[in-house]
């Protein structure tokens, strides 16, 4: 993708993190939550939109490739 | 008990595409087997925990710790480098997609697996290994299908949660939220979404090349992309 001008920004789950640093992606969002739930629990919309906004912030902000961030918390059902 | 010499080992194993399938919990398979038993002592213990206070995330944590050891590895694909684009405007200038592993598809609008239509989620999980040998097909969902049009089928990981709600790993009310306050530009047209479970090596060196056509012709301008 982006070697055909399209610039990108990967968000994956924390248990894989090692495997998603070993695959160099030029931009990578890591969320604490589990597989499958990559953004957020169900119905949790507000941390959802959190993890997008992240993503977004990256693609404006990284520089070089491989950049990675990790944002903090805990996977949670309460609060919505 | 089909087995009744069954062993620790093929227990823990049997739950990774086994006689007791669940993909939530087919890592098991990943640990050694003391790692494995200290899993179920402790899960044990905190539900005993539970009991007391109806508090579950310490389980949910627990859950997610171990299968986070389970993962731990670096997998197959290492790479010292990568390409890389940067922005060419502001993105409330832009174009953006989403390509998601998830296996959504629209309501009416069946991928068909193998030719198979309305293939049941237990029947994608049993023929897991025919996924993993052939090509992923792309659905191309129109960004603002509504969520109750979306269904999800995926042999890999349980879809409970993107059933009760896509946005977990296929965002595209919240992308259309945020569109709709500014901070995207615009939305391309359709978004995607495959069976990530799939041959990651025709992937890699065919699908991926053809769908970068397809967004570029789209003229998409940045793409969020969910690996599941």
């Amino acid at each position: 993708m982006e070697a055909g001008g399209i610039p990108t920004v990967v968000i994956g789950v924390k248990a894989f993190r090692n495997r998603l640093t070993a695959m160099h992606l030029p931009r990578t969002v890591i969320t604490p939550h589990p597989m499958g739930r990559t953004l957020g629990a169900p119905g949790d919309h507000e941390t959802q939109r959190k993890v997008i906004m992240a993503a977004l912030e990256l693609l404006k902000n990284a520089s070089s490739p491989g950049t990675i961030v990790d944002l903090p918390g805990r996977y949670q059902f309460e609060n919505f | 008990m089909e087995n009744p010499k069954e062993t620790f080992e093929e227990f823990k194993n049997s739950f990774n595409y086994g006689s007791r399938s669940d993909l939530n919990f087919k890592f098991l398979k990943n640990l050694s087997d003391e790692d494995a038993s200290r899993f179920f002592q402790e899960i044990l213990w905190k539900m005993g925990d539970v009991l007391n206070d109806g508090d579950f995330s310490r389980v949910v944590e627990h859950i997610y710790q171990t299968q986070a050891k389970a993962y731990a590895g670096a997998g197959k694909f290492m790479y010292e480098d990568s390409p890389f684009t940067q922005l060419r405007a502001p993105l409330s200038l832009l174009r953006l997609g989403l390509i998601s592993s998830s296996g959504h598809f629209v309501d009416g609008n069946d991928p068909k697996p193998f030719g198979v239509e309305n293939m049941s989620q237990k029947e994608a999980e049993a023929r897991i290994d025919d996924f993993l040998k052939v090509e992923p097909q792309l659905s191309v969902i129109p960004m603002d299908t509504p969520e109750e049009r979306l269904l999800v089928r995926h042999g890999g990981y349980d879809v409970r949660g993107s059933m009760a709600d896509p946005n977990v790993n296929f965002p595209l009310s919240r992308l259309r939220e945020l569109q709709k306050e500014g901070r995207i530009g615009e939305l391309a047209s359709d978004a995607y979404s495959f069976v990530g479970a799939t041959s990651q090596l025709r992937l890699l060196n065919h699908t991926g090349p053809e769908w970068v056509k397809m967004f570029q012709e789209k003229q998409i301008d940045v793409l969020l992309l969910v690996p599941v």
